[in-house]
């Protein structure tokens, strides 16, 4: 799910003991849980799911290009079936787990990893009737490559698969519009003859190659109805699902009908129960929360796009009446600091701003214990086994550090750096919120000496701001949460400088290597412990300041079944999701 | 003062007295006129009132034992959403979060007292409405007269340059600008941070504003200049300069003053949706936009925290707008209200 949004409230969010709260119901053993959060009972089928929203838009449409938690939640769920997929559950282990979805089964590894190949079912057709063959995807898949038309989707398949660079260190392919080093392309990705099998030929070993397939870059495209850029207003669906409206703007409207098209016998993965979607664009968060508190008939089958505001959270978790509406988990983000290390490059001047750091009173602001669990690292423990405790506040950084800050230690810190007390400027997205977080980091450091200089910038325009380097400063506000259940989609992409999502801008050739030889590792309980040293190592170097591991609430509407927070995506379960009659 | 016998006589009659017979002065006729006009002297009174309150605001919060800074984290519940105690909950009372320690109860999240933010927020809001409308009240009067008094082609690229203002869509030019030109301050030489932006709000609320009273100022010279004693003077042999700044520029204090003072709310208006739009004074400092861009959230658990600032906004605007209304009376009778 990558980054956090900036702006909105992606996760913010409630502490360990509250998890009783929605841990009512069994975690759903198989394939879709019983029932949680809304209405209880056993699924029907039919009615319609309106889904409100306060962008006036979807980020992205196009498949190739979806890549934001929900929007891949939402979109897999109905119009874009993929190779593999996340299983519907809350359980944290078990909705993590992929099961196939295209494919017969969850592919079948080779060459120590380096060779993929899936089977695609029997039956399977777009929305036009057309079979879906290896062509397809394959197709799909070289869409990633045309990085001047397909923008903001993941670059998986352009950092694993076998294809030599460029002199520039792009890929060597351009993608199927350009067409250059197309041949390279067609023997990385190669289909059987009889079109049923997929194979892919990865520069690297990639044990978990088969989580990268759940992503919507994975699905398959008809190459003659693609239309570049334009194919983001309307793609081809695949799902049991297609797009009847898409109009943009506020009081705009994105609506989903049945595709007639699919066939329940191809696809046991989606139970489909609804009859159609409706996605209502540009609607105020407050009134957004309003409705769904307020519970009138007509919104009794409506979702909100995203987690509840953090002014409606004790209206709704004080108020025995939404207790077995209400929703309350951890999400997959970790919020923190990303120090500057081009910037700050003395280690014992990182330690100090991360000691001095009142987190306690950050967290207060954030929303208290709906915001999250202190954090001591980027890996979070519902990612599985490879979290484990950095102690970071333990003793990691010389001495336990109280949650409140400890500037006597910070001011030793700098002492013992040889510096003088450093000046710094913290970037963040302009709201409220962000701008009390400002004042307590600012009056938190200067206790130890330490001067920040707030920096706001319009939350629309900040990632592109902190991710220039020239434009960024010493503290950046971050969020991310890994794109599946393995520390391979967060230390290289936070820490090593091919990374993604590289704020902090570290460069450390020893750090790089190590996290180089944890991606290639097949044994997964080996490659588990690595990164739990390298996600250590980088609290210790203090390349981030963890605060929260954060939560998210929601309200669904008092008719909506199998409302919970799915752990794949941090998101609604859509295809799994049904409306009481 | 010695009263003359025949008014003393007249009064004695019961007939209705004119109060003073004798030659007074314009400004004390007008200081008279407000005297009589009751709204004018209750917001007068309220107006300096917040004025004293805003200027002696270290002192009355050092006095309260408040501080607009500090964090208070007894006063809110991490448990409960980092609301003020007490609110939130089913049986929350509309006053929730109030108390004798925080009189106008305190932030959610943080727990700084918005009593002391609020008086530490209407400084800075005065303190930029006041340099900015000096600063309009310089630039239109100069432009105005200037304008208007040499007519020709002076007036016409005035004329034209102030059209050209007037058309830009201020808001959205205002918020284009300010990362730009708030790092051109500092270049220069302006204190990075909140002098560079306060500067710059001065800056552009004073470019945007003048062309207003330039126009107004502009139209009175036109009949002004005309009139005999700048005909005499002109016969006299004086220079323009004069000409200008002792024989019309007297006349023209009636509108300039009626300006400025129902200028001032406006800009106070104005730096509120700038720093509520988030282009005005960084935080941890107060504003009462920023503070109230932070309350809009909270109104259904909180009514105080938007109640309180959203009152005294609108204290400070409407007693200004008041006592700008009851000085145009004032000075200019004639005018009457609309």
């Amino acid at each position: 799910m990558g980054k956090a949004r900036p702006g909105v409230r992606a996760a913010v969010l409630v502490a360990a003991g509250a998890l009783a709260l929605t841990a009512c119901g069994g975690s759903g053993g198989s394939g879709t849980s019983s029932s949680a959060g809304g209405a209880g009972g056993t699924p029907t089928k039919g009615g319609k799911i309106t889904m409100l929203s306060q962008a006036e838009q979807w980020n992205n449409v196009d498949p190739q290009r979806v890549y934001t938690g929900e929007d891949l939640a939402f979109f897999s769920g109905t119009i874009f079936r993929t190779l593999t997929a996340y299983k519907f559950s809350k359980d944290a282990k078990e909705g993590t787990s992929i099961v196939p979805d295209l494919a017969t089964d969850t592919g079948t590894v080779a060459d120590g990893g380096k060779t993929w190949s899936f089977t695609l079912r029997d039956g399977v057709t777009f929305e036009t009737g057309a079979p879906i063959t290896c062509a397809d995807i394959k197709y799909g898949v070289s869409r990633t490559f045309a990085t001047d038309i397909i923008t903001n989707g993941p670059q998986y398949a352009v950092s694993m698969l076998d294809i030599p660079a460029d002199p520039a260190g792009g890929s060597a392919y351009k993608g199927p519009y350009k067409k250059t080093g197309q041949d390279l392309y067609d023997k990385a990705v190669t289909c059987s003859a009889d079109g049923k099998t997929i194979t892919f030929h990865l520069s690297r070993p990639v044990p978990d190659f088969n989580y990268t397939t759940t992503l919507a870059a994975f699905a398959p495209v008809p190459q003659a109805a693609d239309t570049g850029e334009k194919y983001d207003d309307k793609p081809v669906s695949s799902g049991p699902y297609k797009i009847s409206v898409y109009k943009k703007g506020k009081g705009g409207q994105f609506i989903l009908v049945r595709n007639d098209k699919w066939s329940q016998a191809s696809d046991p993965y989606r139970q489909a129960y609804v009859d159609s979607w409706e996605v209502d664009f540009g609607i105020d968060p407050a009134v957004i929360d309003q409705r769904l508190i307020s519970g009138a008939a007509a919104d009794q089958a409506t979702i909100a796009y995203g987690s509840l505001q953090p002014s409606s959270l004790p209206i709704v978790f004080n108020d025995p009446k939404f207790a077995n509406r209400r929703t309350n988990e951890f999400d997959p983000y970790v919020r923190y600091f990303a120090v500057n290390v081009k910037k700050v490059p003395n280690v014992k001047i990182r330690q100090a701003i991360a000691v001095a750091l009142d987190r306690e009173a950050l967290r207060t602001n954030a929303g208290g214990a709906y915001a999250g669990d202190f954090a001591d690292g980027v890996i979070k423990p519902n990612i599985g086994i490879d979290y484990a405790p950095t102690g970071m506040w333990d003793g990691l950084l010389g001495k336990t550090i109280p949650s409140t800050g400890d500037p006597d230690y910070a001011k030793q810190l700098i002492q013992e750096s040889g510096q003088p007390a450093p000046t710094i400027t913290f970037d963040y997205p302009n709201t409220p919120t962000n701008a009390k977080a400002a004042a307590i980091i600012a009056s938190s450091e200067a206790k130890a000496g330490i001067t920040v200089k707030p920096n706001p910038i319009e939350a629309g325009q900040y990632y592109g701001v902190v991710f220039d380097p020239a434009k960024a400063h010493e503290l950046i506000n971050a969020g991310w949460g890994p794109d599946w259940p393995n520390a391979s989609t967060v230390i290289p992409e936070l820490f090593t400088p091919s990374g993604g999502f590289n704020l902090s801008q570290v460069d450390d050739k020893a750090f790089t290597a190590a996290s180089d030889a944890a991606k290639v590792e097949l044994d997964r309980a080996k490659q588990a412990k690595m990164w739990q040293d390298l996600n250590k190592q980088a609290s210790q170097q203090v390349f981030t300041v963890p605060t929260r591991f954060g939560r998210d609430q929601r309200l669904p509407g008092a008719k909506i079944g199998n409302a919970y927070l799915w752990p794949a995506y941090g998101s609604w379960p859509y295809g799994d999701m049904y409306v009481t009659q | 003062m010695a009263v003359d016998v025949d008014t003393e006589a007249r009064a004695a009659d019961g007939a209705a007295v004119p109060e003073e017979i004798k030659g007074r002065s314009l400004s004390a006729i007008a200081w008279g006129r407000f005297r009589r006009d009751k709204t004018a002297m209750v917001a007068l009174g309220v107006l300096i009132f917040l004025l004293a309150c805003a200027l002696f605001a270290p002192l009355i919060t050092n006095l309260l034992g408040l501080d607009p800074y500090s964090l208070n984290p007894d006063a809110i519940s991490a448990e409960n959403g980092g609301v003020p105690n007490g609110c939130g909950l089913p049986d929350s009372s509309f006053f929730c979060g109030l108390s004798w320690q925080h009189p106008f109860g305190v932030e959610p999240g943080t727990g700084r007292d918005l009593l002391a933010r609020l008086l530490y927020g209407l400084r800075i809001s005065l303190f930029i409405a006041f340099s900015a409308t000096t600063i309009t009240v310089l630039l239109g009067t100069m432009f105005g007269i200037v304008s208007g008094y040499l007519g020709g082609r002076t007036d016409a690229v005035i004329g034209r340059l102030m059209d050209l203002i007037l058309s830009f869509p201020t808001l959205l030019i205002i918020l284009a600008l300010s990362g730009v030109l708030t790092q051109r301050l500092e270049a220069m030489g302006v204190p990075e941070g909140n002098p560079a932006r306060i500067t710059y709000l001065i800056l552009v609320l004073s470019v945007f504003g003048w062309p207003y009273l330039a126009r107004i100022v502009r139209g009175q010279v036109l009949s002004v200049r005309e009139r005999e004693f700048v005909e005499a003077a002109i016969a006299m042999g004086s220079g323009t300069r004069r000409i200008l700044f002792k024989e019309i520029l007297p006349n023209l204090w009636a509108p300039i003053m009626i300006y400025a003072t129902l200028t001032l709310p406006t800009y106070i208006a104005t730096e509120a949706v700038l720093s509520f739009l988030g282009v005005g004074v960084l935080p941890p400092t107060p504003t009462f936009g920023a503070i109230l861009a932070d309350s809009v959230s909270y109104m259904n658990i909180i009514p105080s925290y938007l109640l309180i600032p959203g009152v005294l906004l609108a204290l400070v605007v409407v007693t200004f707008n008041l006592v700008g209304d009851s000085v145009r009376d004032a000075l200019d009778p004639r005018a009457g209200r609309v």
